[in-house]
């Protein structure tokens, strides 16, 4: 499936002081996708450039056939993505207006945001939470609502970015179900959790912002472990 | 005072925002220009119970709003009290409660998308001197969003401080409130980008 596809060709991103990713090349087409690796291996860097939070500083980036740094904005109608701490991606007060947030800018009637919305939240199981302040919800509530809002916006592919992470042993569930078996779209899920990593169909393992390692996931997880296990 | 849209079905919840927020500004201009009449003052206590009373959040709701404002009623009867007759003083503090409790009425009663989208409205002929509506609007609702978030910020350093046995000290706590603070605003800029707001 060419229209679901991720190119790096080469692709460097250096900051002021050091260099996060170094002369990635990759060709991804499978339907989940898993980032492993250290912390600051450049994993979380290697997500951000998928909807262009951050620019490559050399070499070209293709998603679905777009490149971010020169259309960002088509880029992120196209890429979802769903940061770690769910504090920090909920921006409207109360449920409901968060999800329909996603829909501002899609010219839509008042009416069929309202529907939409319905639908989504009856999806995520949040209907009873749609006046609520986001505040008031728990922590896999604000995730769930993090991840609502996102699919709701129906992009191509789907950037997670530990969504797990603040999370307890039974919401930590819910959502992986949700992204790995449930949501149809392509997924790159950046993950400490290698149960979670080894559900997807094809791991990519950064170490010091080089792709260190790509291909099945039990094999790459294995060598990771066992890396990570010599001292 | 971020008390948010309790769902309903009385009048208030059914009125537009917009001329719900003209009525309540006229209401606090009036309720502001009263003369110190206690029985007008009465009224005017009565009146904003029986708003409460129509809008289905019942007096106790207003007790609880008044019960948060309880610091600044003081200050305010505190700085006047020695100055002014005290009838003049108790007038005051029923004027300030009395305009608080319409405002936070708004709140309870309006949807805040309504709200925000009356304020946008209100704010477009404003265009022509470069006022940009929508980003004061969504200004708005981060702001409403975001308290709660800076005060659980504070209450979490104030749980380190109790956790390493130092003694809790609001001036202890600025500076880092202020860089979770702004760790915050960077995480948002960030989630605004990634949502297309830009």
């Amino acid at each position: 499936m060419t229209d679901r596809v991720i190119g790096f060709e080469h692709v460097s991103v250096h900051f002021a002081r050091h260099t996060a990713l170094r002369d990635v090349s990759v060709r991804l087409d499978q339907r989940r996708i898993a980032v492993i690796g250290s912390n600051g291996s450049g994993k979380s860097t290697f997500a951000r450039t998928l909807n262009g939070l951050i620019v490559a500083s050399e070499g070209g980036i293709r998603v679905h056939g777009i490149d971010p740094a020169r259309e960002p904005k088509q880029v992120r109608q196209r890429v979802g993505f769903i940061f770690s701490n769910p504090d920090t991606q909920i921006i409207m007060p109360t449920v409901a207006e968060d999800v329909a947030f996603s829909l501002r800018r899609r010219g839509l009637p008042r009416q069929e945001i309202r529907d939409r919305v319905a639908a989504a939240l009856d999806d995520f199981g949040l209907t009873a939470e749609a006046d609520s302040p986001v505040h008031e919800l728990s922590s896999g509530q604000k995730q769930l609502l993090a991840l609502c809002a996102v699919l709701i916006g129906e992009p191509g592919l789907v950037v997670a970015d530990e969504p797990t992470a603040y999370l307890d042993a039974a919401n930590s569930r819910r959502i992986a179900g949700f992204l790995l078996d449930r949501m149809p779209q392509q997924l790159v899920l950046v993950t400490h959790d290698l149960r979670l990593a080894a559900r997807c169909d094809v791991a990519l393992r950064f170490e010091g912002g080089r792709l260190a390692d790509h291909g099945e996931p039990g094999p790459v997880i294995a060598r990771y472990e066992k890396d990570q296990d010599q001292p | 005072m971020i008390s948010l849209y309790r769902p309903g079905d009385s009048l208030l919840h059914r009125m537009p925002a917009g001329p719900k927020l003209v009525v309540v500004a006229g209401l606090a201009t009036a309720i502001s220009l009263l003369p110190a009449n206690p029985l007008l003052l009465a009224a005017v206590l009565v009146a904003v119970a029986g708003c409460y009373l129509q809008a289905g959040t019942g007096i106790a709701e207003a007790g609880r709003q008044l019960w948060r404002l309880r610091w600044v009623l003081l200050v305010v009867s505190l700085s006047q009290v020695f100055f002014l007759p005290v009838l003049t003083v108790a007038a005051n503090v029923i004027r300030v409660g009395a305009v608080v409790l319409l405002a936070n009425l708004i709140t309870l009663t309006t949807r805040t998308d309504r709200l925000i989208d009356a304020l946008e409205r209100a704010l477009r002929p404003l265009r022509r001197v470069g006022v940009n509506s929508d980003r004061v609007a969504l200004m708005l609702s981060m702001t409403i969003t975001t308290i709660p978030v800076i005060a659980g910020f504070a209450a979490r350093i104030r749980e380190a401080q109790r956790a390493r046995g130092v003694t809790v000290s609001p001036f202890a706590a600025v500076v880092p409130l202020l860089v979770m603070a702004l760790k915050h605003a960077d995480d948002l800029a960030d989630a605004l980008v990634a949502r297309g707001a830009d």
